[in-house]
């Protein structure tokens, strides 16, 4: 596995066992929490066994972000725009999430395959209302419409209490990550790999690929960014997006690996650090049989 | 600490599945084959021509090729379909073999099935009673230099098979665990939490014994089952169609007279062919768990039956615990599931029971008298993953993260903090 998936593996395998036992629906409460903070709960009842209520709650944004009623900007038009009449929104949400849906097994896509895109869109939660402001911004870039904050540093929320900066254009989008690591060895690991990073997009290969930088101090677009957001011990990550790197279907995909590039980075730092205790293991096991 | 908000992440890792899921639910999220297809095809053309022109070339492909493997269900069909990737189970008979197997697997458990970043979570993980110091420092190590998790309790099998009966009734921590995995099978006395370490019995009969055991019969017999699928086939009916028998000669008769009824039809469809084929499935579904009260019909060198010893078990437990322990044998793992399995072991047990209490009555001659001895095999829904469901317990309550190493505990005094474990400290 190299990139994260987007739908979560959990909530599509309920979703999916729920729906090919409908009629002997069982009693499921249930939580859980992924990488960044997002925490779900779902619930469904014996009584009622085609609905099924999934909270999520997201990151704690800082005080930079904009979010409107605990969600951020854009989210719940895109709940909606996504799922269509299966799905309903509770308001309020439940205690302690940001937001709670209400899916109804028995409004369906009469089809297989329908049936199954909606799951794993429904499985997809997170990237829909995660990735809502910044989807916006880049739908913008690909219909090449001018932003009504143009020119001007947009916060998103990615981690609890972080987030990263757009500088949306009429003909680009910049996006710059500052990056975070609490552990030393991963903050060594993760520069080098950030600066591998930059230097694998120069081989011929990937041409197309999103120009991207990293400098170890902050860039100038976050020129008016506030002071806290600009202390990062592996420094700034910058890709500029163009339209052609939003059109049609490119959009979701760019969207998703967007948000959550940070989990990526921390994914592969994590692999290397298994990757060398491999190498040191085999090592050792050389070294005895030469004793 | 921000970790201990969110609930802990708990994985069983047994021999044949791990059972994973976070802290506080009823169920784990995701139970899969311990098994890793690795492409191994990388590896052995580094090293075959090592000075090759273009190393780097073939040393970033080997690179890559280290992200390059799966687990669980996916290895398995992935293993089938191409013959780039080689299956390797990380653990045999209850004991980690292949840590870099295990590295990985872990790695993906977390990532790719549970998508949790570890740094957020406190980790519960289980081993065997019989698991080495070494090889729990070794776990520590990896847990702490790899994930960087913020605290590890490395919890003992046998004592969260108890502790999965807490919330059903009282807290009884007193109690046999009988515990077939698929690899390996143990008998231990747990005295108020403690595990009494010096009566641990472990038996060489376990889950995959009972597969290969109805493998051979079928194939004995003559069924028509493609080479390279009847393991395969052995294990499904092992799971579907194995009962337990009260009686085996009863058992046969009842078969012979009724055939229709008791005999079972196995579908299936040949890997590499594609054509249907079907066979019957006859004496081997209780010819199977036999295995465990009659172990020489399957094994010559080792014949002591299940339930002689959990009376040894017992028996050489402190005697003030016996009792106390004959009222509560609990059975946990995935090859108890078998129907009436308890029924059948609490009937045994109970029969040797009343035969020593008998004969020693009658020494005395009718003038000290014994009193009857309790016999107990509990058995409870979640047998399959009780061991899970009691770590989903215990790591839920607040003195969880209190018992747990942390990062700074391991960073201050190095991985020989996860050397001992509190329950074989207890009193003896």
């Amino acid at each position: 596995m190299i990139l994260l998936q987007s739908p979560s593996r959990y909530l599509l395998q309920i979703l999916s066992t729920r729906l090919h036992n409908l009629d002997k629906g069982v009693e499921l409460d249930c939580h859980w929490v992924e990488f960044d903070d997002v925490r779900y709960h779902v619930q469904a009842s014996v009584k009622n066994p085609h609905l099924l209520l999934l909270s999520v709650s997201l990151p704690t944004p800082p005080p930079e972000t904009v979010f409107q009623g605990g969600l951020p900007l854009g989210a719940i038009e895109a709940v909606k725009a996504a799922y269509g009449v299966a799905v309903q929104i509770l308001d309020p949400p439940r205690d302690g999430f940001n937001l709670t849906v209400k899916m109804n097994f028995s409004k369906l896509p009469p089809t297989e395959e329908y049936r199954q895109a909606l799951l794993i869109k429904v499985a997809s939660v997170r990237e829909v209302v995660l990735g809502a402001p910044l989807r916006v911004f880049l739908r913008h870039l690909a219909s090449r419409t001018v932003a009504p904050e143009r020119d001007m540093l947009v916060a998103l929320v990615h981690r609890p209490k972080e987030s990263f900066f757009l500088v949306p254009q009429a003909e680009k989008v910049t996006v710059v990550f500052p990056m975070r690591f609490n552990d030393s060895t991963d903050t060594i690991l993760a520069t080098s790999f950030l600066q591998e990073f930059v230097e694998a997009r120069r081989s011929a290969g990937l041409n197309n690929a999103p120009p991207c930088s990293w400098s170890p101090s902050p860039p100038l677009e976050l020129k008016g960014a506030p002071l806290e957001a600009l202390s990062a011990n592996c420094g700034f990550v910058t890709f500029v997006i163009f339209s052609r790197h939003v059109e049609g279907k490119k959009l979701d995909k760019t969207v998703w690996s967007l948000s959550t590039f940070h989990a990526y980075v921390s994914y592969h730092v994590k692999c290397s650090e298994g990757f060398m205790h491999t190498r040191m293991r085999r090592r050792v096991e050389s070294l005895i049989q030469k004793f | 600490m921000e970790a201990a908000s969110r609930p802990a992440v708990v994985i069983d890792n047994g021999t044949g599945y791990t059972k994973m899921g976070f802290a506080g639910n009823v169920e784990p999220s995701f139970i899969v084959p311990t098994v890793v297809a690795v492409n191994e095809s990388f590896v052995n053309q580094s090293r075959s021509s090592a000075k090759g022109s273009n190393w780097l070339a073939q040393h970033s492909a080997g690179v890559m090729a280290d992200l390059d493997f799966f687990i669980g269900e996916e290895a398995v069909t992935r293993s089938r379909s191409s013959s780039t990737y080689n299956l390797s189970y990380p653990i045999r008979q209850g004991q980690v073999y292949n840590w870099d197997a295990m590295e990985r697997f872990w790695q993906q458990c977390i990532f790719n099935y549970l998508r949790c970043d570890p740094e957020d979570h406190y980790f519960l993980l289980t081993e065997s009673p019989l698991t080495a110091p070494e090889s729990r420092e070794y776990t520590g190590e990896i847990m702490f230099e790899t994930f960087n998790v913020p605290g590890l309790y490395i919890a003992v099998q046998p004592v969260l098979a108890l502790a999965a009966g807490y919330t059903t009734s009282k807290c009884e921590m007193t109690g046999v665990v009988v515990d077939i995995g698929d690899g390996a099978t143990h008998v231990v006395p747990v005295a108020d939490g403690y595990v009494i370490g010096s009566s641990i019995k472990s038996i060489p009969i376990a889950g995959k014994d009972v597969t290969l055991f109805i493998q051979q019969l079928m194939r004995e017999r003559g069924e028509h089952i493609p080479p390279e699928d009847s393991l395969e086939v052995a294990r499904k009916v092992k799971e579907t169609y194995c009962y337990t028998s009260s009686d085996i000669v009863k058992e046969f008769n009842k078969h012979d007279k009724e055939p229709s009824k008791y005999i079972k039809q196995w579908r299936g469809i040949k890997p590499k062919t594609g054509a249907p084929y079907s066979c019957d499935i006859g004496y081997e579904r209780f010819l199977g768990p036999e295995v465990f009260f009659n172990p020489e019909i399957y094994n010559s060198e080792f014949t002591t039956p299940l339930p002689a010893v959990i009376d040894n078990c017992i028996q050489s437990a402190p005697i003030d615990t016996r009792r106390a322990l004959y009222k509560n044998i609990v059975l946990s793992g995935g090859s108890t599931m078998f129907k009436d399995f308890h029924r059948r072991l609490q009937r045994d047990v109970k029969k040797i029971v009343d035969t020593r209490v008998f004969a020693s009555n009658a020494r005395f001659g009718g003038e000290v008298k014994a009193q009857p001895v309790e016999v107990n095999v509990v058995s409870h829904p979640i047998q399959r993953f009780a061991v899970w469901f009691g770590g989903s317990v215990l790591a839920s309550t607040p003195e969880f993260y209190a018992a747990c190493h942390t990062k700074a505990e391991y960073e201050e005094y190095g991985a020989s903090i996860c050397r001992t474990n509190q329950v074989f400290k207890g009193m003896y």
